[in-house]
């Protein structure tokens, strides 16, 4: 298996840059996603693994092989492309048995071969059957999974799927993430996953590095990443967060105090870093769902917040609560078997474990 | 958003003010005044314009808007034209009048395009060594992406631009006494010279009625004879300004109203698009002749008969030939057009002419004046009306006849009026070619509902239809339908009568049983199909290279390079072919140990080297498939664009090498295309004139169909004309089955001409 390592990779398009000194290391049969917003640079980083771009700076290393100015078809990766790319004039067979037609001379290869193990791959992406179907008379699921069959038939040393599932319907899509992961992980393929959607990438990785406007901010377990975000571009990205600016007015071990003027209080949270105590002005992130009602009759406490129900959304497992809580307001997740209406006033405590600070004020930095 | 100044908002109309006012001021002192003089009022105007745009002026109003830009870049070529040729009076005026119009759309462009540009270079100071842009430039370039690169460059440099730069260079040849290297050019923009006779010969008129034996009249058009320059000038704009309104209106009728036949009409509407040199020319000599039955009609009515000649000739001819051009154009662009912005507009209370004039046809027009140019080129270029109407004044015949007078020498004032044409040809072709790329966009749907906005049409409208626009379309179809009758006799060759019972084969059966007349259609078909697999193989290679390389400057050009043999005129290659040919052997000749042989093998194809060495065959294949490569190139890049780069990529991506891909995953995908690409650019070359009756007149044993047609109208013989239309009958013939087969199995709509 191949680990693949890109070191100060930078793509310029022109006006644009796409890709930003960009350095990641992808262990050998890990299982790896780019996850960021629309345009961030995601496909580009994926493309010039592939070999169809080359960056203008930095260079790419299949293990210790420097592969920048490999050509791609000398990469043994294989993509899935987001649109599959699936060659309309050919039938599913011979999309499929393409790779290993091209590698006949060099494998060895007689065309029983190639039927053995492209029956195999279909096997394992459930197609049996259609191998005589010509693309268009395959729904969006099959062809995905065509898609899917002729990367992985030619055992490739890196697998690349850029949004593999984004033109599937909800339930296809959940239903195909699992397979993809059921898959990767029995062949234990070295994979680069391309997605804009967090919970796909939460439940599908190993480890998720979120990029934004070409730059990689984090990257780490989806634990990590979605407890610790060391940026706040993450922390707003990934799950739903109450965002605040305000002034750490003390420091114990890795809690700091924070006081927060719109909401009239200080509260308690993990610091990202030591910069934090550097910092005049911070930003605290709370996630509705880490916060808890607690009785109204209960003493002095840290990180005890008072409000009035603004406004309350029944979503089936929750219940989105907007309490007003000083000169502005918080999202919180209450349990749905709750009964709330607006203008009643609940207690509610915010660990510090899940609360964090981060050193940043604005997404810019 | 218009800026707002301290004094007051400025608006468009303080151009047209400003436009005004100049033009007066130069028109009432014109009289009196020098060029000197004259070049203050050029500064007031520029002067004023650049305050107005200073003060506010909203320049995006010009650059943006379909119409004005577009009447921006007529203005300039209309200035420029102006100015070299000097005229005076009002059309100067004229000239003045947009001065400020144009002035302000110079420097919004530049303040559009030129700062921002120049501003984010120092702003995004990214430094990448040059060396890594090397190596990233080579990386995207396999073996065989460089074949097709260096091959189609090579190609079209040396077949392309080196001839029509012999050509230019020739033009500053001058005779030994003259120190003065623009001597040719002045000799062709002295006003008075032939060339240019800003006044017209005393006595001559548009039209004139005169006296018949047995005291009838005749009234006879003719045309005012400007000088050739000029002469070709005019009647170029006059086509292409008739064709157009003539297309649109055609076009807007048979895209919008749905009428009883609408079909049918259709299909008429495009028989002149059928190519018959000579022979369609011809027909309409004999139609409107003084025994025609346009005649009869008037002479009926009014008591005269009537006769088109000359340059009044040409122009009939050729806007009955090429209006259909706009035609197809216009009506592709209309319902191209998101009915939703219609819609919008009519919600908004538009309706009616309005509608028309303020949404309909600004989005319409980048796709019109694509065919427009091509009409004004076609026009410039055109050689079988003139012919026809032995019309010599024009710049096209004098092309042609100083290429068969003096046997194998051409003088350089004759390349300098080839530089004339091709400089006024390549300037529209360039100026439009950028005002429909600048614009391509418009037309981009955002999804919704897609359903052409038809209206039935009411009694009025159906009265319209069926008088007046079916007459319109079987009158312009008469010239082909009447090659058929010519060529069965059924019309004689003169006069004009429709004798049904002298129907007769005769001439068909010469064509195929006199060895020499077959001999030209053996040729056609002959150099017509080495031509076209010559052309489809370098269409493919820059078609290829174009879509799937992005590197500065040179993908670009390359691009440029394969469309711009439409605008050059058959004539200018031709004449560029004579020099080119006439000295490739002398080239190699001083080459030690090979430059003698390859002197002997290429010395047949040099022009003067005699009339039964000389090779004219090679040139002409070699002439056609540059000539006709835009058309095969259109629909080759068509295909490749239809191939999206990722079904590429996934090839290259499993270890296809580039050839692999484009030979066993891209071809098989666009071989309709290819193959549609072909057969079109058979159509072309198989009818193709200029360079068949010049270089092909050289050698009139291995000269094509067209030039036995032209010179069977030279010869004058009455049968020789009917043989040449039985030829007219095989071409038809021959595009018919071309056509169908694009249409029917490779189900491609024929999109005929485009930018
Ligand atoms: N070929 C190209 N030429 C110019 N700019 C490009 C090109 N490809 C990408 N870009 C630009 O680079 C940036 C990153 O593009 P990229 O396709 O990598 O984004 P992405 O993260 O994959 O987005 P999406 O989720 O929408 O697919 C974008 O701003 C895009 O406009
Ligand atoms: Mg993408």
């Amino acid at each position: 298996m191949t680990r693949v390592r890109l070191e100060n990779v930078t793509k310029i398009y022109g006006r644009v840059i796409a890709v930003d000194n960009v350095t990641f290391e992808v262990e050998s049969g890990e299982l790896f996603t780019l996850l960021g917003p629309s345009g961030c640079g995601k496909t580009t980083t994926l493309r010039i693994i592939a070999g169809f771009e080359v960056p203008e700076h930095g260079r790419v290393y299949f293990d210790e092989n420097d592969v920048t100015y490999l050509k791609p078809y000398h990469r043994n990766t294989a993509m899935v492309f987001q649109n599959y790319a699936l060659w309309p004039h050919m039938t599913v067979y011979d999309n499929v048995a393409y790779g290993l037609r091209i590698r006949k001379k060099v494998l060895k290869l007689t065309e029983e071969d190639i039927k053995k193990r492209v029956r195999e791959v279909l096997e394992l992406v459930k197609l049996e059957g259609l191998e005589d179907r010509y693309p268009l008379q395959l729904s969006g699921g099959q062809q995905q999974r065509v898609a899917l069959a002729r990367a992985l038939v030619v055992q490739p040393s890196v697998l690349l799927l850029d949004e593999p599932l984004s033109n599937l319907d909800a339930k296809l899509r959940i239903e195909m993430r699992e397979e993809i992961k059921r898959i990767q992980k029995k062949l234990g393929i070295t994979t680069i996953y391309v997605t804009h959607d967090q919970i796909e990438a939460m439940s599908i990785s190993d480890r998720i590095a979120v990029m934004n406007k070409g730059k990689l901010l984090q990257y780490g377990s989806p634990r990590e990443i979605y407890f610790r975000p060391r940026k706040l571009f993450v922390a707003d990205f990934i799950g739903r967060s109450n965002i605040y600016v305000g002034e750490v007015t003390g420091v114990e071990d890795k809690y700091a105090t924070v006081y927060i003027e719109e909401l009239d209080s200080h509260i308690k949270g993990v610091m990202v870093s030591d910069e934090v105590k550097s910092r005049k002005k911070v930003s605290v992130v709370i996630r509705p769902e880490t916060v808890k009602l607690v009785e109204k009759s209960i003493g002095k406490m840290e990180n005890l917040f008072k409000g009035k129900i603004d406004l309350a959304m029944f979503m089936g497992e929750k219940i989105e609560t907007r309490v007003k809580i000083a000169n502005s307001s918080m999202i919180i997740y209450i349990p749905n078997y709750m009964v709330v209406s607006p203008g009643e006033e609940i207690v509610f405590h915010i660990p510090p474990e899940n609360t964090i600070v981060i050193p940043e004020i604005t997404m810019e930095d | 958003m218009p800026r707002r100044t301290g004094f007051r908002h400025v608006s468009l109309k303080d151009l047209y003010i400003a436009g005004l006012v100049t033009a007066l001021i130069y028109y009432l002192l014109a009289p009196y005044i020098e060029w000197t003089t004259e070049i203050l009022i050029w500064v007031l105007g520029i002067v004023w314009a650049f305050l107005l745009f200073k003060s506010g002026l909203d320049y995006r109003r010009i650059l943006f808007s379909f119409s004005m830009s577009f009447l921006a870049i007529i203005g300039f070529i209309y200035t420029f034209f102006i100015l070299v040729l000097q005229i005076r009076g009002i059309p100067r005026a004229l000239a003045l009048f947009l001065l400020p119009l144009l002035t302000v759309a110079v420097l919004g462009y530049f303040k559009q395009n030129i700062i921002p540009t120049i501003k984010i270079k120092r702003l995004y100071k990214i430094h990448v060594p040059l060396k890594r842009r090397i190596k990233t430039t080579l990386y995207k370039l396999d073996p065989i992406m460089w074949f097709f690169l260096i091959g189609g460059s090579l190609v079209l440099i040396v077949f392309l631009i080196t001839p029509v730069l012999l050509m230019l260079l020739n033009a500053f040849v001058v005779p030994p006494y003259v120190k003065d290297i623009f001597y040719n050019f002045e000799r062709i923009f002295r006003p008075g010279s032939r060339y240019v006779r800003l006044t017209p010969p005393p006595g001559s008129s548009l039209y004139r009625f005169l006296p018949l034996k047995g005291g009838e009249k005749l009234l006879v058009i003719t045309g005012v004879n400007y000088g050739i320059l000029l002469n070709s000038m005019i009647n170029a704009v006059v086509v292409t300004s008739v064709a157009t309104v003539l297309g649109i209106i055609v076009a807007f009728i048979l895209a919008r109203y749905d009428f009883p036949g609408r079909t049918l009409f259709r299909i008429l509407a495009m028989i002149p698009l059928f190519v018959t040199p000579f022979v369609n020319a011809y027909v309409i000599r004999i139609l409107f002749g003084p025994y025609g039955p346009i005649s009869a009609i008037t002479d009926a009515l009014f008591g005269w008969r009537i006769e088109i000649k000359s340059l009044a000739g040409v122009a009939l001819a050729q806007i009955m030939a090429f209006y259909p051009i706009v035609y197809l154009n216009a009506y592709s662009s209309f319902i191209n057009i998101d009915p939703s912005m219609e819609e919008q507009a009519e919600n908004l209370g538009s309706k009616g002419l309005k509608l028309f004039l303020t949404v309909t046809l600004p989005l319409a027009l980048p796709g019109i004046v694509a065919g427009s140019i091509l009409v004004f080129i076609f026009s410039l270029e055109d050689l079988g009306a003139p012919i026809v109407f032995q019309e010599p004044n024009l710049m096209s015949y004098q092309i042609y006849s100083g290429f068969t007078t003096e046997y194998g020498i051409v003088s350089p004032e004759l390349a300098a009026l080839g530089f004339v044409m091709l400089f006024l040809a390549a300037m529209g072709f360039l100026a439009i070619r950028s005002y429909v790329g600048m614009r391509s966009y418009a037309m981009i749907s955002r999804g919704g509902r897609w359903v052409i906005r038809e209206r039935r049409l009411g009694p009025l409208g159906l009265a319209i239809v069926y008088l007046v626009l079916l007459p319109l379309i079987l009158f312009t179809a008469m010239p082909q339908i009447g090659v058929i009758l010519l060529a069965f006799n059924i019309i004689p060759p003169t006069g004009f009568s429709l004798q049904w019972d002298k129907a007769t084969p005769q001439y068909f059966v010469r064509l195929f049983s006199d060895p020499a007349v077959f001999r030209y259609i053996r040729n056609t078909l002959m150099y017509a199909t080495i031509a076209v697999v010559l052309a489809t193989t370098v269409a493919i290679m820059i078609a290829y290279s174009v879509s799937r390389t992005k590197m500065k400057v040179i993908t670009p050009t390359l691009d440029t390079l394969a469309t711009i043999p439409l605008a050059i005129p058959g004539l200018v290659i031709a004449l560029g072919y004579y020099y080119f040919f006439l000295a490739l052997p002398n080239v190699f000749k001083p080459i030690p140990v090979i430059g003698e042989p390859l002197y002997k093998l290429l010395f047949p194809l040099s022009p003067v080297s005699g009339p039964n060495t000389f090779q004219a065959w090679i040139i002409l294949i070699i002439a056609y498939s540059i000539r006709k490569l835009p058309f095969v190139t259109r629909s080759v890049y068509a295909g490749f664009q239809q191939v999206h780069h990722a079904l590429e990529e996934a090839a290259l991506n499993l270890g296809a090498s580039r050839s692999r891909v484009i030979f066993g995953v891209v071809m098989p995908l666009i071989f309709t295309y290819i193959l549609s690409g072909a057969i079109v650019g058979f159509i072309y070359i198989s009818t193709e004139v200029s360079t068949s009756i010049t270089i092909g007149g050289l050698r009139d044993d291995q000269a094509p169909m067209t030039f036995y047609m032209m010179s069977q109208y030279k010869g004058g013989t009455a049968t020789g004309v009917q043989v040449a239309a039985a030829m007219g009958v095989l071409l038809i013939l021959i595009q018919l089955i071309a056509i169908l087969i694009i249409v029917l199995v490779f189900k491609q709509r024929y999109a005929f001409i485009g930018v």
